[in-house]
């Protein structure tokens, strides 16, 4: 039997990851305030900062990459599953949201985990 | 369903829930919220595969190339304008999701059932979630601006 998903399981997830987000995210965008961090927004960009944020704590990010990716994407997915109905069309979706999704996360790992040191 | 009858049932939902010149939003800002939830999360999300991408410059070609994109980024207008765009569906998109999470998930501002009178009024349209959504219009307008400053500052 082929499980296609129930659209109450994928909103369930939309709240969870949500809930995840606010603290995850929250963290993320911290680090670009000025009043917090210290220093100006592009500032907090540039690569010594940049380095600094992924080799000390990249798995909070990949983490946050994670969720992010699983947020959106399962988002999109929801808009696309209202706009039509179909056996087909819905296995395509769901496809097509574990594939980016995967890719995706694939990139964001590659990222912290091969991360050149800053010469 | 078939797809002849999905196909019937477009124009309806796109009416309903995705072109939002054609929805009447005065009495109901729940809808323009939902409108708004739904165009920016697809705005964060193609916001978010670009992120990932240019995240990955360090790895895939090293650190100089990611001072020259941030170089890039800190010079251009257009740029820091798009950021600011970003930013500000950023800040709705969240803060009207905590509404969503407390109101949906939680069912916390949606009153309790009571007998319909008229002129039958749902008592979760002038509950606490009506309060909460006008506090999230006017942070998220603060918040907006506070991005600016910081982007453009």
């Amino acid at each position: 039997m082929i499980k296609m998903g129930k659209a109450s399981n994928i909103q369930i997830w939309q709240y969870l990851t949500a809930i995840l987000l606010i603290f995850f995210l929250g963290f993320h965008l911290a680090e670009r305030i000025p009043q917090i961090t210290g220093m100006s927004y592009h500032q907090s960009l540039d690569a010594e900062n940049a380095y600094h944020s992924f080799s000390s704590y990249g798995w909070v990010l990949w983490i946050l990459a994670a969720i992010a990716l699983f947020h959106g994407l399962n988002g999109l997915r929801g808009i696309f599953l209202e706009w039509r109905q179909g056996k087909t069309y819905t296995l395509t979706v769901n496809a097509l949201f574990w594939i980016v999704f995967l890719v995706l996360l694939g990139v964001a790992t590659w990222t912290i985990i091969a991360l050149p040191a800053l010469g | 369903m078939s797809g002849d009858n999905s196909k019937k049932n477009l124009p309806g939902l796109l009416q309903a829930s995705l072109n939002p010149w054609l929805i009447k939003v005065k009495d109901h800002p729940e809808r323009l919220a939902f409108i708004l939830h739904r165009v920016t999360g697809v705005v964060i999300i193609l916001y978010l595969i670009a992120h990932v991408y240019v995240t990955n410059t360090p790895t895939r070609v090293g650190w100089d190339a990611w001072t020259q994109v941030m170089v890039q980024f800190g010079n251009n207008i257009w740029n820091k304008i798009g950021e600011w765009i970003i930013a500000g569906c950023v800040i709705f998109h969240g803060l009207n999701g905590i509404r969503l999470l407390l109101v949906e998930f939680f069912g916390i501002g949606v009153g309790r059932p009571v007998h319909p009178k008229p002129p039958y009024r749902p008592v979760s349209l002038y509950a606490g979630q009506r309060l909460m959504l006008l506090i999230v219009f006017g942070l998220a307008i603060i918040g907006w601006v506070w991005a600016g400053l910081i982007i453009f500052g």
